[in-house]
This record gives structure tokens, C-alpha cells and sequence, in this order.
């Protein structure tokens, strides 16, 4: 039903709050294990279905981000490309290879190889990918599989402000903000070793029994066992290696990181297509279509809400509560991108404050930077919290752990809660005095 | 008398000790459990969901790790093995403590033999919490008597008053 009749602003306001809330409670809680795309979907939908937002103003809000969509799908195919050439899996083998037998050395090449990964394929290949080879490797090498498990999965996103293609986060914040190279560097990329020396370093600790000792390397795979095809694996690792020259070129020279990722993944196709290891519709099938329906929905969500000026009235209280200097704006956005990201999920919230740091264009220069890398790596990062996915997940593993029942999920969640404050804080703090 | 030995790829040989010293061999049974734990791909699954993914990978993945799990698991029981002549092996899939506590029950064990926790577990080998929560589940379940098996050695004695 269209609401044909003029509303007063109170009730559209109220009417496109209410939805609001609902669709991100839905996305927290996701009744029946519904789909957050589903539930982002709906509620872009109805906010169309009652004339809350104009067909007009969806299509011009989808058609102006353009570069975070096609970023999305050059970087899920480029990805899922490499690994049809076995690359993944020839890396890591090639990384165990290199441990000298030594469990804590190939931690530590886990690390490593994980920052490398997440760098130039994004935190999804590093989760995603390298995770799942990393437990067929200590599985085989019957090493303590958990602490590998949780390296991958923490500095899947510990690594992912190094460039501004390590997460698509970054592209999303970017698009609005675009920040030079330099800038991007000079303010994330310190604090981003940083929180990988402390990442590294408190997991050493805490996993330092657990890693003691020697594993037989004739467990190992060979590292040419991964290569499923020579010249497609020889060909994928130029076309990579291009590909991340490229993409550090592009962001120097701001040209949208999507048209990298769109052409290399286009280039790698025509490969797999030529040596008949891949075809157009194999790699469509490894791609999560679904994610493109969550962000769209999100986009239309946040922009009906920012047409309300909720938004900037948000975004002016992020302004107030930062006392107008460089350090507050560092430590609010950051201490509240990292609540936000556990409470719901990293894309919404990006999207929320980007939509809300629109309002800080007449603050001075060092605060609106301040605001910006805060809101990327307390996006980035803040998910390490709960790493299961939010606290609405934390609750439900501990109401299982009150049934009697073993949850493994809490193991991480308590990995996460010392950690990542922990990490947090050394790297908003650096981000400051790169400020100054 | 069937003796269940509970095995988790570090500790056949504090097991076969335990179990050489406490009775003939010709007088037993002997099976040796390996339990290939699922938790680690459930937070796996977990972790999928955070990225907006289906909480399973795509199959040639999920095949990957089946045959590394199916690997480990062979060399570990075939380990045992050598360390305990002629035992039974049994193989399960699942949370080790109640796929122990169960194959006991299904086995029609008459002991338990398992070590308090893993030695790279992590845990303290004594004191409070020095067993580990697979253990305490199947202490605290078993169908039959346990025997706890601990890393302790003499010069952790005697205990300050």
C-alpha cells in the first residue's frame, strides 16, 4: 500500500525509524535463521511500498555506489578464481614447508601468511579460504588445531586496514571519503602493525604450551600438489601479482579499486576458460550473491534514514561527545564503530557512519581524519570482540553453556574479550598521535 | 574385563603404561577410542555466518578436511595400535566427551582409561581445574568406572602444607 497522502515529518520520521530498528533488530537476532539479505531486503521494501523513499532516490543511492558492488564481485571472483589454480593451497603448504618442523614458527608463518592474504584479497579470503586449508594442515600434522583456527580467523580482520582493498569495509567508507593513498597509509597503516605485533604477540602467550614442540614434516602435502593445472597456476600468479601492483597504482592515483578487481577477475576467467579450469557459471556458483541484496538493502535503509536527518543529528553527537579535538573524534569513532559492529553487523554500521560523518564537514580537517580511520578500523577490527558474529550470538552460546552443553563459540568470545580492547586501544591510540 | 582406551593423539603412551600396570593383558579386552572433534568446524560454520556465507564451505573443502580428519584419525588409532597389541579400535565423529561417554556405553566397557587433559591443552597438570572439561564430562557421566590417567611427575611432591 503506497501512502498517497502527504504525512507530516514527525510520522515519516518516526515510520522510517520504526523499520529501521526492526530490520537491524532482525539482522541482530535473525528470526528462524532467516537471511540477513532477506531481512535488509524487506525492509528496503517496504519503506518503497509506503512511498518512505522514491523508486528515484533507491536507484540513484544503489547507482552511486557503484564501486563497493563491483568491488564486491571482483574481489569474491578474483578470489574464487586463484582458488580453482590452487594458490591458497600452494601457499600455505609452501609457508608449512618453510616452518623448519617447528609448530611455533608455523604459527607464526600462519600469521604472516594470513596478514599477506587479507592485504591484497580482502579479510574474506583470509577467513574463508586460508582457514579451511589451515585446518586441513594441522588436522594432518596433529597440531592443536584451535589457536591456528583463531590466528586465521583473527587476523583475518587484525590485517585488514593495511591497504584500502583489505576489506570491503574500506571501499564502503572510501566511496564517500575517498582519502588519498598517503593519507590512508599514514593514518592506518602504523596502527595496523601495531595491532598485528600485539595480536601476535598476546596469542604467543596464550598459546605458548599448546605450540611447544616439533611435527613431522613428511605429513606435510607437497606444495605442488595444491597446483591442480601448471600453466593456469603460472598464469594465476602473474595475473595476482599485476593485480596487486595495480590495485596500490589505482589508490594512488584514485582510480575506483573496483575496475582492478572487475578486470583482474576478468582476466583470470578468460584463463580458467582457456585451460578449461573454470567456466562463467562455476565461478558464479562460489560467488555469495546473497551479500549484494544485504548491502543494497542496507543502502536504501540508511538512506531513507539520513533523508530524515537522524543520521546528522548522530553524527553531530559522535562530534560533541569527541570534545571537537583530534583525539576524541579517534576514540569515539572507534569505541563506537567497534560496539556497533558486535551489536549488529560491520556493513550496516559502516554504512551508518559514513552516512553520519557527512555532517562533520565543517569540523577541522585532523578531527573529520580522525573520524574517518576511526570508523574503518573500529569496523574492521571491532568484529574480533565477539568473532562469532555478535553479541546476540555470544548470549545464545552462553544460554546453551547454562544447559550443561560445551560450547566451543565461547572459547573464541574470551579470546576475543582480551584481545581485542586490548588491540583497540593501541591502535586508536596510534592513529591519534599520527594525527597530531 | 574391556578396557576402553581414550586416545587423542598425544597421549598412547601414558595410556599404555596405565593400562600395562593395572592388569595382565590376557585377562581384557582392550579398544582404543580416537574422537575427531567437530567443534572446530562448527566455529568454522560460525565464523562463515559473520561473513554473510552459508555455514558450510563448498564441497571440495569440506572434502579436504573430511580426508584429513579421516587420515590423522587412522594413524592415531594405527599408533595405539603398536603401543597396545591386539586392541579393538573404534573410530567416532562428534564432541569427544560424548562420544566417549557413549561408545563406553554401546562398547559395554567395564573402565575407562583417559588422560585428565591433553599436555597441550594448556592447563595446569595439578591442582584445581588440572582436568580437562573432556575428562570432568566423562568423569562426571561415565556408564563404568574411569580410570584417570595423570601427567604428574615426583618432584611435584610433596604438596606445601
Amino acid at each position: 500500500m503506497f501512502l498517497l497522502f502527504p504525512i507530516p515529518v514527525v510520522t515519516r520520521t518516526l515510520l522510517i525509524s520504526l523499520i529501521t530498528i526492526f530490520t537491524l533488530v532482525g539482522i541482530m537476532v535473525r528470526p528462524w535463521k532467516t537471511n540477513e539479505a532477506l531481512i535488509a531486503l524487506a525492509g528496503a521494501g517496504l519503506l518503497l511500498l509506503l512511498g518512505l523513499i522514491t523508486p528515484a532516490q533507491t536507484f540513484f543511492t544503489l547507482a552511486q555506489d557503484w564501486n563497493t558492488f563491483f568491488f564486491f564481485l571482483g574481489m569474491m571472483s578474483l578470489s574464487a578464481l586463484a582458488e580453482t589454480a590452487g594458490f591458497f593451497d600452494w601457499l600455505a603448504a609452501w609457508v608449512a614447508r618453510r616452518s623448519g618442523n617447528s609448530a611455533r614458527r608455523l604459527f607464526l608463518n600462519t600469521f604472516l601468511l594470513g596478514s599477506l592474504i587479507s592485504m591484497f584479497f580482502s579479510n574474506d579470503a583470509t577467513a574463508l579460504i586460508l582457514t579451511p586449508i589451515v585446518y586441513s594442515l594441522t588436522t594432518r600434522l596433529r597440531l592443536p588445531v584451535l589457536p591456528f583456527l583463531f590466528a586465521c580467523t583473527f587476523i583475518a580482520d587484525t590485517a585488514s586496514f593495511l591497504l584500502p582493498v583489505s576489506n570491503p569495509i574500506n571501499i564502503i567508507v572510501l566511496s564517500t571519503f575517498p582519502l588519498d593513498l598517503w593519507t590512508f597509509l599514514r593514518l592506518l597503516f602504523i596502527p595496523s602493525i601495531v595491532v598485528i605485533s600485539i595480536n601476535i604477540g598476546v596469542f604467543f602467550l596464550l598459546y605458548r604450551r599448546q605450540l611447544h614442540g616439533q611435527f613431522d614434516s613428511k605429513r606435510l602435502p607437497r606444495a605442488a600438489e595444491a597446483i591442480k593445472h601448471q600453466d593456469y597456476f603460472r598464469y594465476t600468479c602473474i595475473v595476482l601479482l599485476l593485480v596487486a601492483i595495480s590495485y596500490v597504482t589505482a589508490a594512488a592515483m584514485r582510480v575506483p579499486l573496483s575496475l582492478v578487481a572487475m578486470a583482474g577477475a576478468l582476466v583470470l576467467l578468460i584463463g580458467a576458460w582457456y585451460w578449461k579450469q573454470s567456466t562463467l557459471q562455476a565461478t558464479g556458483k562460489q560467488i555469495s550473491w546473497s551479500i549484494f541484496g544485504f548491502i543494497a538493502g542496507m543502502f536504501i535503509i540508511i538512506q531513507a534514514v539520513e533523508s530524515t536527518g537522524l543520521t546528522a543529528q548522530f553524527g553531530q553527537l559522535l562530534f560533541r561527545l569527541s570534545g571537537g579535538t583530534s583525539l576524541g573524534a579517534v576514540l569515539v569513532g572507534t569505541g563506537g564503530a567497534a560496539l556497533g559492529t558486535n551489536l549488529i553487523n560491520n556493513v550496516p554500521m559502516a554504512v551508518v557512519l559514513t552516512s553520519s560523518l557527512h555532517s562533520l564537514q565543517h569540523a577541522p580537517l585532523a578531527v573529520q581524519h580522525g573520524f574517518i580511520a576511526a570508523t574503518i578500523f573500529g569496523c574492521d577490527l571491532g568484529p574480533n570482540v565477539t568473532t562469532v558474529g555478535s553479541l546476540a550470538t555470544v548470549l545464545w552460546l552462553l544460554i546453551l553453556r547454562r544447559r550443561n552443553l560445551d560450547v566451543s563459540g565461547l572459547d573464541y568470545f574470551k579470546v576475543g574479550v582480551v584481545v581485542t580492547p586490548l588491540m583497540l586501544l593501541a591502535g586508536a591510540v596510534t592513529i591519534w598521535l599520527l594525527l597530531l | 574385563m574391556r578396557v576402553l582406551c581414550c586416545l587423542d593423539g598425544t597421549n598412547v603412551e601414558q595410556v599404555s603404561k596405565a593400562v600395562s600396570t593395572m592388569l595382565r593383558a590376557s585377562t581384557m579386552t582392550i579398544g582404543i577410542l580416537y574422537v575427531t572433534d567437530t567443534g572446530p568446524q562448527e566455529e568454522m560454520h560460525r565464523h562463515r555466518e559473520r561473513f554473510l556465507r552459508p555455514p558450510h564451505p563448498p564441497l571440495p573443502r569440506r572434502e579436504q578436511m573430511r580426508q584429513a580428519e579421516e587420515a590423522s584419525a587412522r594413524e592415531i588409532l594405527e599408533e595405539g595400535r603398536r603401543y597396545l597389541a591386539g586392541a579393538e579400535t573404534l573410530q567416532r565423529t562428534g564432541r569427544p566427551e560424548r562420544e566417549i561417554v557413549n561408545s563406553a556405553a554401546d562398547w559395554h566397557a567395564d573402565v575407562i582409561v583417559i588422560c585428565s587433559r591433553s599436555p597441550r591443552d594448556g592447563g595446569p597438570s595439578l591442582g584445581p581445574k588440572s582436568i580437562g572439561h573432556v575428562a570432568r564430562f566423562v568423569l562426571d557421566h561415565a556408564p563404568c568406572p574411569v580410570l584417570l590417567v595423570r601427567p604428574l611427575s615426583g618432584n611435584t611432591f610433596p604438596i606445601p602444607q
